[in-house]
């Protein structure tokens, strides 16, 4: 059997979603005749239409957003003040909420920045109290807090949504295909990306995500679903006044979203409706129930972190079947390489200085295409600054980074991947809510890869990276699964995967055991003999005698010595600097 | 120009009411890089308990205020174990999202208990207040002015000069290190829960007189007070302060002199402009993402 | 969802009886009530019901509506928009109740006013948004004065009793609020008055120096206001009076509600206000008041004697209509002209509308005192 489970995977979603929609507008036409079904019905599907909005943004891409209720009105006000004031066709008035929507969204994305966590939950809820004094106040536009009435209900190709079932049959429609594409959204590329911001945006960054603009899209295709959910909100009832877009409004679908699950359309899907069905069983608690509601987000947080759909996925979770089969090959290895005198990273008087520190103080090294470069060093010598500096994590002092012939120095750090540079971290920095396999998927379908815009090969070379370092039977588990020993393999297959020119491995043996250093050993020795180009940082001598053909030495931000292996431990100021510090074995 | 002075002398008072709540805050912020969202409901518990010992139990006033604080410190920490615990290691959105939670909760048991019509508390001082020049001087405003004055120097002391307040700055600034010295991280923590909720309770009953006492006393407070310190410098003690009171006086004047209705606007967009301008605020640290 | 349907009607079956609290096995005429019953109005909710029980006892107590018994069914608007309009569509799907009662507020009548046309059957309501009556829907009938009558009312008062031509206005700037302002610049342009100031505030403020100090500029001989919530309003007349502030200033009726005389204290003595129900404005409102008080302890306000005044007008026309069919309660709605009424009398013109007057009442250091019932033909 050969990996053709990904091209599957392209065409996953379509055939149950048309049967979905199928059967949903069976469903909306045997729904009850009286409007109590149908109303509650059809708050339920806008509101969820909504909520999968915050699965966007709060599940895959981990920015907290509580102006969802704020969106869902811009797309009412929208259908409301397009029909009933500018006399526009429900769908024109609705694309002109869900663009003004989006517009709002992007805006607000790139107010997101340099901003998250608090920042963003104090930004998100300014943007929200600001839209609602505007709906209330700018009486002129919006008819302020008397609302809009008589909003009607389309006509679409010749087929009338004036009848309660129909209307609410589109919004069924709707509700499933904004399901199905968020659903498919979570396993394609976007998706990926999106989830590894979540989950480690530095990483991201340096595995070839531009992290600026996925928060800005994420934020963009939330307020677009949010949008639509208002939209036919308010062809629904026909009525909406600004209190029904509240700050309150917005703390209720964010409890909606977490209560179901929020990585996870279905589980926006079975928040919403337990929290609009629940007021009918709760109603016993009478004035208690918000009281109840607000305890509940508190349980929910502490006891199920997935929400209800996270633990019933748990409950029912089908191992996947391990992929056997045969991979190619990496194609990277033994191609780009064979060892040559030209330079392809070249740094040229490169300085960092925090403040009065100067952490790098001038520092020229160039690396040989096809050789292992150690760069060795103290305690303290500007290692880590270094590679920070090469990769865009800092901006250097002053000083030159060129790479393959182009000045880098000012580049992101995922235009400098993009270019051909992959790291690893010191500090493993794998992303965890994802599956081994996903990981090393988001490095493979970087930006530029050769084989980035086909999802079937992504996979493949997924694997093939994987199969590399030894962990293909592991490509279904959670990383976080995994020993510290493997996520460092999971980070070097996902560098790996990204087709590097140059691999820049960041004390790659730090807190492994001896057991796993030397495997680690054997794994960057095949890396060698591939003919890959490495820059290498560590403080265990054995590991970089083993493998370096060169090595520069750092003390106090400045160079030392460099050259030959040989040449470079023999040097009394290589030796002077190593006196008195004992060798970190496991630092 | 008597307008303007009437305006500013408000404003300060605002602004003072803000920047009680702001210190709040700060605390929590620095020792325990939390940002607590039910601080606002803080101080309306703390209103409506000088309410259950004045007006229901008929205690003296000063008495009851000191209960009441001594009370809050006790519901800070019991507040801390239920939201801040046991979600402490996983990151700040789901303790920014418990928080939210524990508000709403709060808001709700409460208004179940004494119901949605306001309460009426008095003032520190029988006098409502005097006029100088122009200008009309209202004796409560006075209060939570002097009253924010002290906390910044008593807090200034805690922190600079007592055994107690290196031991809670250094375990702001570094946890595990902390703990390496042999401080009690755990109890570090559970004491700026406890001094937090305590400002808070206390900054409701200062603005109880003014606002009078319901339960949505002190949501849209506590918003303006976290503005306040982001426009500040987030987590700094100063910045809380000078955050709060331009934010007071900068919506009082922008009420007057452009729009009542947008009142609440000028605050937020005074945030979202630090924000996209200074993000680290006045007296802020730059801010950095990156581990 | 089939399940979860099934499971959302048991739900509303247990509720409905646990609610209504009595079995419906007996033969009655019901009536859909929406109240708040959780929310930030549950307390206004219990003062609905309480007005309906004593409506009921005295209906049914007069031999019923044709012969049965009279029954209300309540569901809970959750003090929302969404939830009003879930709760009426509820109390539709029933099937069984001949008219219904909605609520106070008017954006929560606005909200259901689509979902009334549907159900085709006489709503009773108390939201005093004028416009409420005249959007063509024939369902919809009010038992409290609208909004153009409390402003006419005010001008009324304000320029030909008090003989002030120099007004300032300020409001609220939510539904109500507005409502009440444009119909106070209405009724002020007929009477050829131009305010010297109209100022508007946002909902639930901290602190209103900005708002005293235009008024105390503006100099104005009369000061009306239309506030939503007391505590804003204490707020305001404490300030006002601190600023030095003392022209006359007449409210809308939550200027003299029990809470705002509560918060403000003095600050509020010697204001007038207007109200659609004082105790003292007519023997039924009396005797209305005085069994209020004895059975709940409380003093009747306007949220309990609408809804008595509701179902007792739906009682009335069922009884002459002899029917319960919509249409025919419709006509006889219409046709009630002189019904004295806890609220004032009765005269529904075309609209739906079926009070045209207001009480003038003055507070007397606290006390709330009558002074004045004004009503219009038209």
């Amino acid at each position: 059997m050969s990996v053709n489970l990904a091209s599957a995977r392209i065409f996953r979603g379509a055939p149950p979603a048309v049967l979905a929609c199928a059967v949903v507008t069976v469903l909306a036409f045997l729904a009850p005749a009286d409007g109590y079904y149908l109303n509650i019905f059809m708050q339920a599907a806008t509101y969820a239409i909504a909520v999968t909005g915050l699965v966007i943004v709060l599940g895959y891409c981990g920015q907290i957003s509580i102006a969802q209720a704020a969106f869902f009105g811009i797309g009412a006000y929208g259908v409301a003040l397009g029909t009933v004031d500018f006399g526009l066709g429900f769908f024109p008035a609705m694309l002109i909420g869900v663009a003004s929507a989006a517009l709002l969204g992007l805006i607000l994305g790139i107010g997101s920045l340099r901003l998250g966590g608090h920042y963003l939950a104090m930004v998100t809820i300014s943007f929200q109290q600001i839209l609602t004094l505007v709906a209330t106040n700018w009486i002129g536009f919006t008819h302020g807090p008397d609302g809009v009435r008589n909003i009607p209900r389309p006509t679409l190709l010749g087929i009338s949504f004036q009848n309660g079932h129909a209307f609410l049959a589109l919004c069924l429609v709707m509700l499933v295909l904004v399901t199905t594409a968020v659903w498919r959204l979570k396993t394609g590329r976007l998706g990926r990306a999106m989830q590894a911001v979540r989950d480690n945006e530095l990483a991201a960054g340096t595995c070839g995500v531009n992290v600026f603009a996925t928060k800005v899209i994420a934020f963009g295709l939330s307020a677009v679903v949010g949008g639509i959910g208002g939209a036919l909100f308010a062809g629904g009832f026909q009525y909406i006044s600004p209190d029904q877009f509240s700050f309150n409004e917005s703390i209720v679908l964010l409890t909606m979203a977490l209560l179901g699950g929020v990585q996870s359309p279905f589980g926006a899907l079975v928040g919403t409706g337990l929290l609009i069905v629940l007021p009918e069983w709760l109603r016993f608690l009478r004035q208690v129930y918000l009281a109840v509601y607000g305890a509940a987000v508190i349980l929910i947080m502490v006891f199920l972190p997935d929400g209800l759909w996270g633990l019933m996925l748990e409950r029912v979770r089908i191992r996947s079947k391990p992929i056997v089969g045969d991979v190619a090959p990496l194609p990277l290895l033994g191609e780009r390489g064979r060892e040559s005198e030209e330079i392809v990273l070249d740094l040229q008087n490169l300085a960092k200085h925090f403040g009065g520190l100067k952490a790098l103080d001038g520092v020229n090294i160039a690396v040989r295409r096809g050789s292992v470069h150690a760069l060795i060093g103290p305690n303290g010598s500007g290692k880590s600054t270094f590679i920070n500096v090469i990769t865009g994590l800092y901006r250097p002092t002053a000083g030159r980074v060129m790479f393959a012939g182009q000045d880098i120095t000012h580049a992101a750090p995922h235009m400098r991947n993009r270019a051909g540079l992959a790291r690893t971290f010191q500090n493993i920095r794998v992303f965890r809510g994802m599956t081994v396999l996903e990981n090393v998927m988001v490095g493979a379908e970087r930006p530029g890869n050769d084989i980035a815009e086909n999802p079937a090969q992504v996979v493949e070379r997924a694997l093939a990276a994987l199969d590399f370092v030894g962990l293909r039977g592991d490509a279904h588990r959670q990383v976080g699964a995994l020993s510290y020993g493997h996520q460092r393999y999971v980070e070097i297959a996902r560098a790996l995967a990204s087709s590097p020119q140059t691999l820049l491995l960041d004390e790659p043996a730090a807190g492994l055991n001896l057991t796993e250093k030397q495997e680690l050993g054997l794994l960057l020795r095949r890396l060698k003999g591939h003919g890959l180009t490495i820059l290498i940082i560590d403080h265990d001598m054995n590991l970089v005698e083993q493998v370096a053909d060169h090595i520069t030495v750092l003390n106090f931000g400045r160079r030392i010595a460099d050259g030959q292996p040989s040449q470079v431990l023999a040097n009394p100021d290589v030796i002077a600097a190593y006196l008195g510090e004992p060798r970190h074995e496991a630092a | 120009m008597a307008i303007l002075l009437q305006l500013l002398f408000t404003g300060l008072g605002i602004g003072a009411i803000y920047a009680l709540v702001a210190l709040g805050f700060v605390l929590l912020i620095r020792a325990a890089s939390v940002v607590n969202f039910a601080q606002g409901q803080f101080s309306m518990v703390g209103a409506y308990l000088l309410v259950v010992f004045f007006n229901v139990l008929g205690l003296p006033y000063l008495l009851s205020m000191v209960i009441g604080v001594v009370l809050m410190a006790g519901f800070g920490v019991l507040f801390a174990g239920a939201t801040y615990w046991p979600l402490r290691h996983r990151g700040a959105l789901p303790v920014i999202i418990s928080t939210i939670g524990a508000s709403i909760f709060l808001e709700n048991i409460v208004l179940v208990l004494y119901g949605p019509s306001p309460e009426v508390l008095p003032g520190v001082f029988d006098n409502p207040g005097f006029d100088v020049g122009p200008v009309f001087m209202d004796s409560q405003y006075l209060t939570i002015m002097v009253a924010a004055t002290l906390l910044v120097i008593l807090q200034y002391f805690i922190f600079e000069k007592t055994l107690l307040g290196k031991k809670l700055q250094a375990t702001s600034q570094d946890k595990e290190m902390a703990s390496l010295l042999g401080i009690p991280v755990v109890t570090m923590v559970l004491i700026t829960f406890g001094y937090s909720s305590a400002i808070g309770g206390l900054a409701g009953m200062l603005v109880a007189p003014v606002l009078f006492v319901s339960v949505g006393m002190g949501g849209l407070i506590a918003l303006k007070a976290f503005a306040a310190n982001i426009i500040g410098g987030y987590g700094s003690i100063p910045g809380a302060i000078i955050g709060g009171v331009s934010l007071g006086v900068v919506e009082t004047l922008g009420a007057s002199y452009i729009s009542v209705p947008y009142k609440d606007a000028f605050a937020f967009a005074m945030l979202l402009c630090f924000l996209a301008v200074r993000p680290q605020g006045l007296f802020g640290e730059k801010i950095s993402e990156k581990a | 969802m089939l399940i979860s349907r099934r499971h959302a009607l048991l739900g509303t079956a247990i509720t409905s009886f646990a609610i209504t609290g009595r079995a419906c096995a007996e033969d009655t005429i019901k009536v859909g009530v929406t109240v708040p019953l959780t929310g930030p109005a549950a307390e206004a909710g219990q003062f609905m019901q309480w007005g309906a029980t004593l409506a009921l006892e005295s209906i049914n107590g007069a031999g019923g509506v044709m012969g049965k018994k009279l029954e209300v069914v309540y569901e809970d608007d959750q003090t929302t928009n969404p939830g009003a309009v879930l709760a009426f569509s509820r109390l539709v799907n029933r099937g069984d109740c001949a008219a219904f009662l909605a609520s106070i507020r008017s954006t929560q009548v606005n909200a259901i006013a689509p979902d009334v046309i549907k159900a085709a059957k006489p709503v009773m309501f108390g939201g005093t948004d004028p416009t409420l009556t005249h959007s063509g829907n024939p369902w919809l009938f009010r038992c409290r004065p609208n909004d153009t009558f409390s402003a006419r009312v005010i001008a009324d008062y304000g320029v030909n009793t008090l003989k002030k031509t120099k007004w300032a206005l300020v409001h609220s700037t939510d539904a109500f609020g507005n409502g009440g302002k444009n119909a106070m610049l209405d009724n002020l342009k007929k009477l050829n008055i131009e305010p010297v100031l109209v100022q508007g505030y946002t909902n639930q403020q901290t602190d209103f120096t900005p708002v005293v100090l235009a008024v105390k500029q503006a100099n104005p001989d009369i000061l009306c206001s239309y506030f939503t919530f007391e505590a804003d309003l204490g707020i305001f007349g404490r300030q006002l009076r601190q600023l030095g502030v003392r022209q006359p200033w007449i409210g809308s009726p939550s200027i003299i509600n029990t809470t705002s005389l509560n918060l403000a204290g003095p600050a509020l003595w010697g204001t007038y206000g207007v109200a659609d129900f004082n105790e003292d404005s007519s023997p039924v409102a009396k005797a209305f008041a005085t069994t209020y008080m004895t059975r709940f302890k409380k003093q009747a306000d306007d949220l309990s004697t609408w809804v008595n005044d509701a179902l007792h007008i739906l009682a009335l026309a069922m009884n002459n209509a002899k029917s319960t069919e919509p249409q025919a309660i419709r006509t006889a709605i219409l046709a009630i002209k002189g019904y004295a009424g806890t609220e004032g009398t009765y005269n529904f013109d075309a609209n739906g509308d079926g009070l045209r007057g207001y009480n003038v009442v003055r507070n007397e250091k606290g006390k709330i005192v009558f002074d004045k019932h004004i009503e219009f033909a038209s």
